[in-house]
Formats: structure tokens, C-alpha cells, sequence
């Protein structure tokens, strides 16, 4: 396994300021290539801004946050806009462009950071999609599909591309513990390959048998993340 | 606080104090419509220079800006075209018949030209666009910034001036430049065709095209290029500004069309008047 540092928070704190709902403090975690880590959080959609200070898209007030080994502030904006092309991300909520279809929204990111041909880019998402229990790519509006299908498209998206970072904000919500068995196989598999991956998860509900996939638990106690499991 | 060293009221500094805090929220009032107004041309400036270069258009920006110039361009061509029909039913006729009336027929390419190339072509079609696509723009965005579309954009990679507001100003500008070619073709075409079913004998076709031709210069030219593809430009990027202005609650959608509408027209006419001082004073 690579110990090359994907995600890195050095001493990040961030008050909260609306549309985020929780203050972070001192949060000091690093995710390796190859490693996957998870961190249960009750806050609510749209409160928690781990995921975005992850992605460098809020600044911490004090500290800093590395992706693949460079600080985000020091990122020129056109770097930081390629960079987040290799995140593969599921979003608590929302995250979808309401005038594109599903298909054309899994395939957005890969069509504007990359040349791959069409024909390529959607022949990975249709395994994808046949992975995760799809028969063909959802061709309608998002806001057509049911909110459980909705779920498991925004892990094809997430996983479309061989992203360098995962982060997965509760990607198990509306979904039986069974139906995520497809998503942490596929999460595993990732990180065989030299992904990072960061779990946000409001439970361990779904994840008690896979606990080992995690190198690192940690859980929200006040601002401040504790680790829960070495 | 008398005798201690702070401000002592009187009635007279009081009044001054009013009369500066009047001036004061005039002054900021004003401070306020410049920053608004720099961050407009900043925002059209953007645009002007990452054109050009390739890089700022991947296949999905691309994606949008045919999608704008559909929307913007060809699904209005048709309304545009009747518009510069009933145009040229109006106008042109009325030039033809009281310029044949008073002999004065070698001025009808001058005086069109004048009219409709220089000043009603583009103005009419920039404030078509306005009304019919400027708000759309503002509203489209206005929605996509409520339910946090933006943010998914955001955090894809795709930055939201390139994805979303570089093809909807480039697709307005080229846009309202073809729609003001149509609507001048047809303005005229129709003005023949009415002034010869009804008797204001606009001559030979040939001898008609000619006279407008004639009466074009290279500064008519200039002017119809700044007055389509800037003004066009302006109203792309004040309608995506006000759209993206929006912040938390779905009442200020309604409003950041009023004011895109608004301060678009305002643009429109301001730079139009300053392009025609500029090109024939």
C-alpha cells in the first residue's frame, strides 16, 4: 500500500457561518493513497463542512488543508478547479443539475476535465451503473428518479473516472443496510487501486461488517474530531 | 460629556451632522452603483480574455453555448423577423414615399441606413433579447444558485464562470449580432416589397440595395459590430451577475430579473448613445 498523502487537515478550524451549522476545530487527520477513513457525524444536510473544506471550497480560518500534497489556498483558482476534477464526490443532498439528465450529470465532470471520447466515458458508467443494480444509465431529470435510485446514481457518478479522493457524504442514507454492500466492495476496490476515501456517515448503521475497510474512525465530539478506533 | 472632552451637540452641529449624513448616504448610494458597475465591466472583461483561448472550452462550456445561441439566437429569430417586418412596413415605407414626394429619393440609402443599421436594429433586437432571454438567464441561474447547483458545480471542478457564465455571455453577444443582421435584412425586404404594393415607388430593386450599399460606411460598420456584440455582451454578463447575486430565499429571484432587466436596458442605452457620439461626432 502507498503511504502517499491524498487529504491532508493540519490543525483546520472553521467557524461556522451559514450554510454550514457546525464549527470545527484543530481538526488534524491525514488520508493516504490506498486508505479509507470514516467519520460519524449526526449534523444535519448541508451542516457539516468537512467535505467541503476537504474539497477546498470553504478556507479554514486557521490552519491549512492539503489535497495530494499542495495547501488549496496556494492553488491558483484554474489548478483548484482541475484538482477537484479528481475528487469523486457523493453529496448529503441536493448535488444534481436539475436541466441536465442523470446520465448527462454522471458523466459532467469526466466531459469537462478530460478528452476521453463520449462512448468510453459512458461504457465505464454503464458498468458502474450495472455494478451498483441499474439496467442502463438513468436517461431523466434528477428529479424524476426516486430518491434511493437518485443515491446509487451519485455513487456512479463519485466512482466515474478513477478519482484520486473519495468523498462520500453519507451515501448510505434512504438505502437498506443491504444496498451498500455494492458501494463499499466497489469503495475497496478503489482504494486497491491507490485511492483516498473519506466516509461521512451519521451512523455506523450499514457499516458493521465492514469496519476493517476503515484505518481510521472518527467521531464528532463538540468541534472537534476524536478518533474512535487506531 | 460636557467638559470632558467629547463632541458637545449643539443645535447647529447637529443640523451639520444631518446635513452630512444625507450627503453621506448620497455619496454611498452613489459609491455603491460604481462597485456594482466595476464588477459588471470585470465581469465582461473576464469573458473578453479567456475567449480566445481554448482551454476555457472544454466540450461541456461548448455544450452550453450551442445550447444558448438555440435558445437565445435561433429560437428568436422568428419573432425577430416579424418584428423587422412590421419595421419595415412602418418606417422604410413612410422614408421612401416622403422622400419620392419631396424629389429627394437620392437620400433614402443615407437616411435607412441611418436609421434602422445605425440606431433601431440594434436597439430593438438588444432590447428583445432583454426581455426575452435576459430573464430567463437571471431567473435560470437566479434557481441554480437557490438549490445549490452551483455549489455541485463548484465542487465537480467546474468552475461556475466557465461553465456557466462565459458561454451565456459569448451566446447573447453572438446572438444579438446575427438576430440585428436578420432584422435589418428583413426590415428592409419588407419595406421594399410594402412600398411597391403600395405605391411609394422605391425604384428598381437593384437601384434600392445600391443605395444602401452606397450609403454604408466603414464607421456604420463599427458601430453595428460595438452595438450587437457589446451591448449583447453586457446584457450576458449583468443578467448571470444578478442571477448569481441571488442568496437564500426564492423571493430574490423575481427581483434579480427586475433588476437584470433594468440595469441591462440602462447599459443598452448608455452605450449606445456613447458609441454614436463616438463613431459620427
Amino acid at each position: 500500500m502507498s503511504t502517499t498523502s491524498i487529504l491532508r487537515f493540519e490543525n483546520a478550524s472553521l467557524a461556522a457561518q451559514p450554510p454550514y451549522a457546525q464549527d470545527l476545530t484543530a481538526i488534524t487527520l491525514e488520508v493516504a493513497a490506498g486508505e479509507a477513513q470514516l467519520v460519524v457525524t449526526d449534523m444535519l444536510p448541508d451542516g457539516f463542512p468537512l467535505a467541503d473544506l476537504a474539497a477546498g471550497l470553504v478556507a479554514p480560518d486557521e490552519g491549512r488543508v492539503y489535497f495530494a500534497g499542495t495547501d488549496w489556498q496556494a492553488r491558483h483558482p484554474d489548478e483548484a478547479a482541475a484538482a477537484r476534477g479528481r475528487i469523486g464526490r457523493v453529496f448529503e443532498k441536493r448535488g444534481w443539475i436539475s436541466n441536465l439528465d442523470v446520465d448527462e450529470n454522471i458523466t459532467l465532470a469526466q466531459r469537462h476535465h478530460t478528452t476521453r471520447p463520449l462512448a468510453e466515458i459512458e461504457a465505464e458508467a454503464l458498468a458502474l451503473a450495472k455494478q451498483f443494480g441499474f439496467e442502463d444509465l438513468p436517461r431523466m431529470r434528477p428529479a424524476l428518479l426516486r430518491t434511493g435510485e437518485l443515491r446509487r446514481a451519485a455513487w456512479i457518478r463519485a466512482l466515474l473516472g478513477a478519482p484520486t479522493l473519495l468523498l462520500l457524504e453519507h451515501p448510505l442514507r434512504e438505502l437498506s443496510n443491504a444496498a451498500g454492500a455494492p458501494l463499499l466492495a466497489a469503495v475497496q476496490a478503489a482504494c486497491a487501486h491507490g485511492a483516498a476515501a473519506l466516509w461521512i456517515a451519521e451512523s455506523f448503521q450499514g457499516l458493521e461488517n465492514s469496519r476493517a475497510l476503515f484505518s481510521k474512525v472518527w467521531t464528532l465530539a463538540g468541534a472537534r474530531l476524536a478518533a474512535a478506533k487506531e | 460629556m460636557d467638559g470632558v472632552g467629547g463632541p458637545r451637540y449643539t443645535p447647529r452641529a447637529a443640523e451639520a451632522a444631518a446635513s452630512m449624513s444625507v450627503l453621506g448616504n448620497i455619496g454611498a448610494g452613489w459609491v455603491e452603483k460604481g462597485r456594482m458597475w466595476r464588477h459588471f465591466f470585470a465581469l465582461l472583461w473576464g469573458v473578453l480574455r479567456v475567449t480566445p483561448w481554448p482551454r476555457y472550452w472544454p466540450r461541456t462550456t461548448r455544450n452550453v453555448l450551442a445550447r444558448q445561441l438555440l435558445f437565445t439566437g435561433v429560437e428568436a429569430s422568428r419573432f425577430i423577423a416579424l418584428i423587422a417586418f412590421f419595421v419595415g412596413l412602418s418606417i422604410v415605407v413612410q422614408f421612401q414615399y416622403w422622400l419620392t414626394k419631396f424629389g429627394q429619393t437620392q437620400y433614402l440609402g443615407p437616411v435607412l441606413v441611418m436609421t434602422v443599421v445605425r440606431e433601431l436594429g440594434p436597439l430593438l433586437v438588444n432590447f428583445i433579447i432583454i426581455g426575452r432571454s435576459g430573464t430567463a438567464m437571471a431567473i435560470e441561474l437566479g434557481n441554480m444558485k437557490l438549490a445549490g447547483e452551483v455549489r455541485a458545480l463548484d465542487a465537480q471542478g467546474l468552475d461556475p464562470f466557465t461553465y456557466l457564465i462565459l458561454p451565456r455571455v459569448v451566446g447573447a453577444a453572438l446572438s444579438v449580432f446575427c438576430l440585428t443582421i436578420i432584422f435589418i435584412v428583413v426590415a428592409f425586404c419588407s419595406g421594399y416589397i410594402s412600398g411597391t404594393l403600395f405605391g411609394a415607388n422605391p425604384g428598381r430593386p437593384l437601384l434600392f440595395v445600391e443605395s444602401i450599399f452606397g450609403a454604408l460606411q466603414q464607421a456604420d460598420v463599427l458601430n453595428l459590430l460595438i452595438k450587437t456584440l457589446l451591448c449583447g455582451a453586457m446584457t450576458g454578463a449583468i443578467c448571470c451577475a444578478e442571477g448569481l447575486s441571488v442568496g437564500t430565499a426564492s423571493t430574490e429571484v423575481p427581483q434579480a430579473a427586475t433588476r437584470a432587466v433594468v440595469r441591462s436596458t440602462a447599459a443598452l442605452f448608455i452605450i449606445s448613445a456613447l458609441v454614436s457620439l463616438a463613431t459620427y461626432l
